[in-house]
C-alpha cells in the first residue's frame, strides 16, 4: 500500500474538510485536484490548468467542423465530398459525428427520468452532450457506448449540489447580514472574519490565529468562502466551486474516472470488448469472473449454486460494472456508494508493466478494484437467501437485475469492506483453470450438479496446514476438477441417527443466530440436498412447482401458513413481471416434495429464514461470539477430551453454541418448538420449520464434516478481518484445532 | 405454478426500438413512454397457455447498441424463441435486421422460432417502413410477422403468443427433442402426463420431483 500513516491521516483530515462538498473531494480523490495538505491557491492553480485544457480541447474539436469546412475549399473535391467514402474524409468524419450526436442524444433524452427536473433540462442535456461527444472523440477507440452517460450524470450532479450547497452558505450570511446582527446563531465578530477572508483573497483555508480564539468560524465555511473567491490565483479561472466551469470540471472528472489515473480500475475497460490482451477475454468478462471467483472464496455454497444453475456473471455484473452500480441504487445511494469507491486508492498493488502478465484479475490489483469487487460480493450474498430457493438461472438474473431499494447501505459496505482483503490476496492466488473453465467460455458450468465437489480430507488437509492462501488455491482447483469423488463416498455412508440428530438441529438453530455460523447451518443443510440430488430424486428444477403434492403434509401451523404463502409467490412471479424481487420465502426449494432422504431441503429453508433477515455478516456480532465462546472456556476443556468423549460431543456442541444446557432431549419435537420460537422473535416469516425434524433419518459423520469444513471456512473469513485483537486470534486458533477434530470424528 | 412447457425467449433488435417496452407491456400491460435503455440484458416472465396447456415464457430483453453485442452473444444459448423488432418510423433499424438475422442464425439453435415485430404501429403517419416490405422481409427469411405497437398494446399479446403456438407446434410435430435444453424449452409438471414427463431427463436436475 502506498499511503503512509501520515498521507493516511492527511487523507483523513481531507475528508473532513470538503466532506460537505462532494464534488471537490471526489475531484481529489479521482486525482484531478493535489490531495493531501494543499493550500488553496494549489488547488485554484490545478484547477484552472484542467480547465484550460477543457476549452483547448474544446476548441480543436468540437469546432473543426467548421473549420476543415474552409479548409476544404481548398483540397479539392476528390476527397472531400458528400459522396466519398473514406472515413477520413472531412464529410466522412461529419456524418460520423452527426451519427455520434444523435445517438448520444437519444440515450440522454432517456437519462434518469425519475430525476428529469434537472437532467432533462436543455442546459444539462447541453453540458452532458458535449462532455460526451468530446470524450469520444478524443479516444476513438472507445466511440460512445451505452451506459457512459450514466457514469458521467452523477458527476455533473455533484457539482451541481456543491454549487447548490455554496448558495445555502452564501444566502446564509445574506441573512445575517440584512438581520443586522440580531441573529443568534453566530457570535458579532463572525462576519468580521467573512469580510476579511473576502479582502485577502489569497488566504488559505486555515482560521487564522489572532481570530481563531474570539471569532470562530466553521473552517468548512470559510473554505466554501475561498472556494468561490475570485481574487485568489487564476482569477476567475481560479474559482474552485464556479458554475461556469462546471462543464469543464466535469470533462476532467469523467476523463480521470474512464481512464483511471494510470492506476488499475479504467471504467472505459468496462465499454471496450477488444479482448485483453492477457487471456483473449473482454476486460468486463475478466473482471465477471473475478467477481465469481471472489465469490466462490467467501461463500462457495451460494456461488456452486450459482454455477449450477448455470448464472453466468457477466449477465448481471456487465451493467453492474460499466454503470459502477448506477442502476442499483438510487441516485442518492449511489453517491454514498461512489464517496466509498473513490476514496480508495486506484494505484496498482503489484505489477509493473513488467510482470502485469502474472496478475490474473486486473481488477483487484488496486484498493479501489477489490472494493467494487467485494462490493458486488457483498451485494450478492445479501440476497443469498433469496438466491439459494431459487431454482432457475431467470428468477435469480431478476432478483440480482432489481436489487431491494431499501438495501441498508451501511451493512452492505461494511461488509464489502470486510471481504476487501480477501479480494485483493485472491489476485494471485488463482490457477490457471479459471480461463478455460471460467463461466464465460463453458457453454456448461464445469461444476455440475452434485453440489459440493470439493474434496473434503483435501480440504480439511489444506486447512490444516494453516496456509490460507494454499488453502483457498486447493479448494479452487478441487472445485474444477473433482466432481463426484466426494459424493459417491457420501451416499454410501448415509445413515440414521435420530438421536444425534435431533440434537445438532438444536444446537444449529440457536448457533445460526450468529452469522458465521449461520453459513456453517446452510453448508450442511446444502450438503444434504446434495445428497438428495446425488441419490437421483430430484424432480423438476423449475421454481418447485411441485410444492403442492408434497408427500411430507405440513404438520406445524407455521409449515400449512408458510404453503399457502408460498402458493401466493409462486403464482404472483408466474403472473409477471419485470420486477419480482418478492421475500426470501418465494419459491422455496424446501418445499419441494422430497422422497426422503428429505430433510435436507426442508432444513436448508428454515435455515435461511432465521438467515434472511439480512445475511451481511455483522462484525460485532462475531466478536461477541467469539468472545463467549471464549470466557465460557469451552474450548480447551472438549479439546482435551473430545476424542474419548464421542458420546459427548453434541452436548458440547450445544454448549459451544452458547444456548446453555436446555437439556438434551432425543426427540425432535422441543426442536420445533424453539424454532417456532425463534423465527417469531426475529419476525421472519416462518418456513418450514416444523417440518424441519420430522423427518429426522439423514444425519451422518459426514454432517461433521461438513461442520468443520464450514467452521474452517468461516474462520478464515474472520480471520481475514483487519485489527483482530490477540485474543480473538487465540480464540480463532482454537477454533481451528476444535474444526480438525470434528472433521476427524 | 405448474406449467406444462417453459420456453426461453430473446428480444433482439437496434437501440431504441421498444423492445423493453414490449417486454413491459406484455408482462405489466402498462407502457411507459420513457424507459431507461437497457444495459446488458433484463428480464421478464408470463404464463400463458397454448392448447389448453400452462406455458411459461422467459423473456431475455437485450441491449439493443452494437457495443454489447461481441458480449452478449451467450445471451442466444438456449432461446426456442426470438422477437426480432424494428421501428417503423426509423429506416434505418429496418435497414439493420439482415445482420440481426445474421447473428441470430449464428449464435441461435437452428430451430429456434423468431418472429419480425414491426413497433410503433402507432405511429403510422411517421412510418418509414411499409407494411409490405416487412412481410417481404419475413418471407424471404422464414420469420413470422406482425406489426404491432407497446404503447397501445396493438398485437403484444399476439406477438409473444403467436411464437409460443409454432413453437409448442413444432413440439407436436417432434421437431424438438425435448429433453435437449439447448432447445430452450424444458418439459414442465403441469399439463404432461406422466410418461413424457418422467422421462425427460432435463426436467429432473434439482428440487422436487415429478410425481
Amino acid at each position: 500500500m502506498p499511503s503512509s500513516s501520515g498521507e493516511l491521516s492527511a487523507d483523513l483530515e481531507n475528508n473532513r474538510r470538503f466532506s460537505d462538498l462532494r464534488g471537490v473531494q471526489w475531484r481529489i480523490d479521482l486525482g484531478i485536484l493535489p490531495s493531501s495538505s494543499s493550500t488553496v491557491d494549489d488547488l485554484r492553480r490545478v484547477t484552472a490548468n484542467s480547465r484550460r485544457s477543457y476549452a483547448a480541447l474544446r476548441r480543436k474539436l468540437l469546432t473543426n467542423r467548421l473549420i476543415s469546412k474552409d479548409e476544404s475549399n481548398f483540397r479539392g473535391l476528390v476527397m472531400d465530398n458528400p459522396l466519398s467514402q473514406n472515413p477520413d474524409s472531412m464529410w466522412g468524419r461529419f456524418f460520423h459525428k452527426a451519427e455520434l450526436e444523435k445517438m448520444v442524444d437519444q440515450d440522454l433524452s432517456r437519462l434518469y427520468p425519475e430525476h428529469g427536473s434537472y437532467f432533462q433540462t436543455t442546459g444539462c442535456q447541453g453540458v452532458l452532450r458535449r462532455i460526451l461527444l468530446l470524450w469520444c472523440i478524443r479516444y476513438p477507440n472507445y466511440g460512445y457506448r451505452q451506459g457512459m452517460h450514466e457514469l458521467l450524470a452523477p458527476l455533473l450532479y455533484v457539482l451541481q449540489a456543491d454549487l447548490e450547497r455554496l448558495s445555502e452558505v452564501r444566502k446564509q450570511y445574506q441573512d445575517y447580514f440584512t438581520d443586522n446582527f440580531d441573529g443568534l446563531s453566530f457570535n458579532d465578530d463572525t462576519d468580521l472574519s467573512y469580510k476579511s477572508d473576502l479582502g485577502k483573497g489569497e488566504d488559505n483555508t486555515g482560521i487564522q490565529k489572532d481570530e481563531i480564539n474570539d471569532n470562530y468560524l466553521d473552517p468548512k465555511i470559510q473554505t466554501i468562502i475561498s472556494f468561490s473567491d475570485a481574487y485568489g490565483a487564476e482569477g476567475e479561472l481560479g474559482i474552485v466551486l464556479s458554475e461556469k466551469f462546471m462543464e469543464h470540471d466535469a470533462y476532467s472528472m469523467f476523463d480521470a474516472l474512464m481512464n483511471g489515473d494510470r492506476g488499475a480500475v479504467a471504467m472505459a475497460n468496462f465499454f471496450s470488448h477488444s479482448p485483453s490482451t492477457q487471456n483473449g477475454l473482454p476486460p468486463v468478462i475478466e473482471a465477471s469472473s473475478a467477481l465469481y471467483h471472489l465469490l466462490s472464496i467467501v461463500d462457495l455454497s451460494l456461488y456452486t449454486h450459482l454455477v449450477e444453475l448455470g448464472v453466468e456473471p457477466q449477465y448481471f455484473a456487465l451493467r453492474w460494472f460499466r454503470v459502477l452500480f448506477g442502476r442499483e441504487f438510487a441516485l442518492e445511494d449511489l453517491l454514498v456508494v461512489w464517496d466509498e469507491i473513490f476514496a480508495l486508492d486506484n494505484n496498482k498493488l503489484r505489477g509493473s508493466s513488467e510482470n502485469e502478465s502474472e496478475v490474473t484479475f486486473w481488477i483487484l490489483n488496486s484498493s479501489r478494484g477489490a472494493f467494487i469487487s467485494s462490493l458486488a460480493v457483498s451485494m450478492i450474498l445479501y440476497l443469498r437467501s433469496s438466491l439459494l430457493a431459487t431454482e432457475n438461472a431467470t428468477s435469480c438474473l431478476q432478483r440480482l437485475l432489481n436489487f431491494p431499494a431499501d438495501v441498508n447501505l451501511g451493512k452492505l459496505i461494511e461488509k464489502a469492506k470486510s471481504i476487501m482483503n480477501l479480494a485483493t490476496d485472491a489476485i494471485n492466488s488463482i490457477p490457471e483453470p479459471i480461463h478455460s473453465g471460467g463461466p464465460y467460455e463453458a457453454g456448461k458450468p464445469k461444476v455440475h450438479g452434485h453440489g459440493h465437489s470439493r474434496s473434503l480430507s483435501s480440504d480439511v488437509a489444506a486447512a490444516a496446514s494453516l496456509v490460507p492462501e494454499s488453502y483457498w488455491e486447493e479448494k479452487w482447483r478441487v472445485l474444477n476438477t473433482e466432481e463426484d469423488r466426494k459424493q459417491v463416498g457420501l451416499s454410501k455412508q448415509v445413515q440414521n441417527r435420530i438421536k444425534g440428530w435431533s440434537e445438532k438441529v438444536k444446537m444449529l438453530t440457536k448457533v445460526s443466530r450468529s452469522p458465521v455460523t449461520r453459513n456453517l447451518v446452510d453448508d450442511i443443510a446444502r450438503s444434504e440436498k446434495n445428497e438428495k440430488l446425488v441419490s437421483g430424486n430430484g424432480g423438476g428444477e423449475e421454481e418447485n412447482s411441485s410444492i403442492f403434492s408434497d408427500p411430507v403434509s405440513p404438520r406445524g401451523l407455521a409449515s400449512s401458513n408458510n404453503m399457502t404463502n408460498n402458493n401466493d409467490h409462486e403464482n404472483e412471479t408466474d403472473r409477471s413481471s419485470v420486477a419480482s424481487n418478492s421475500p426470501v420465502n418465494e419459491n422455496n426449494p424446501c418445499l419441494g416434495p422430497s422422497p426422503s432422504p428429505s430433510i435436507t431441503s426442508e432444513r436448508y429453508c428454515s435455515t435461511e429464514d432465521i438467515g434472511s433477515p439480512l445475511p451481511v455478516s455483522d462484525v460485532p456480532e462475531e466478536d461477541l461470539f467469539l468472545k463467549e465462546v471464549k470466557n465460557e472456556d469451552i474450548i480447551r476443556k472438549p479439546m482435551l477430551n473430545l476424542r474419548d468423549r464421542r458420546s459427548g460431543k453434541f452436548q458440547w456442541l450445544w454448549m459451544f453454541s452458547k444456548t446453555g444446557p436446555e437439556g438434551s432431549s432425543d426427540k425432535s419435537e422441543p426442536t420445533t418448538s424453539y424454532v417456532t420460537d425463534f423465527n417469531q422473535k426475529n419476525a421472519v416469516p416462518s418456513s418450514t420449520t416444523a417440518d424441519e425434524t420430522e423427518k429426522p433419518e439423514v444425519v451422518d459423520n459426514n454432517n461433521l464434516k461438513n461442520l468443520a469444513q464450514s467452521m474452517l471456512e468461516n474462520i478464515e473469513v474472520i480471520e481475514s478481518v483487519e485489527n483482530l485483537s490477540k485474543d480473538t486470534l487465540e480464540a480463532l486458533k482454537e477454533l481451528r484445532k476444535i474444526s480438525n477434530l470434528l472433521s476427524e470424528m | 405454478m405448474s406449467y406444462a412447457y417453459l420456453f426461453k425467449y430473446i428480444i433482439i433488435g437496434d437501440t431504441g426500438v421498444g423492445k423493453s417496452c414490449l417486454l413491459l407491456q406484455f408482462t405489466d400491460k402498462r407502457f411507459q413512454p420513457v424507459h431507461d435503455l437497457t444495459i446488458g440484458v433484463e428480464f421478464g416472465a408470463r404464463m400463458i397457455t397454448i392448447d389448453n396447456k400452462p406455458i411459461k415464457l422467459q423473456i431475455w430483453d437485450t441491449a439493443g447498441q452494437e457495443s454489447f453485442r461481441s458480449i452478449t452473444r451467450s445471451y442466444y444459448r438456449g432461446a426456442a424463441g426470438a422477437l426480432l423488432v424494428y421501428d417503423i418510423t426509423r429506416r434505418e433499424t429496418f435497414n439493420h435486421l439482415a445482420s440481426w438475422l445474421e447473428d441470430a442464425r449464428q449464435h441461435a439453435n437452428a430451430n429456434m422460432t423468431i418472429m419480425l415485430i414491426g413497433n410503433k404501429s402507432d405511429l403510422a403517419h411517421r412510418r418509414a417502413v411499409s407494411t409490405e416490405e416487412g412481410e417481404q422481409f419475413a418471407k424471404e427469411n422464414g420469420l413470422i410477422f406482425m406489426e404491432a405497437s407497446a404503447k397501445t398494446a396493438q398485437n403484444v399479446e399476439e406477438a409473444f403468443i403467436n411464437t409460443a403456438g409454432t413453437i409448442y407446434k413444432k413440439i407436436q410435430d417432434g421437431v424438438f427433442d425435448v429433453s435437449n435444453e439447448s432447445y430452450g424449452i424444458k418439459v414442465g409438471y403441469g399439463g404432461i402426463p406422466g410418461p413424457s414427463g418422467g422421462k425427460d431427463g432435463s426436467a429432473s436436475q434439482a428440487g422436487g420431483c415429478c410425481s
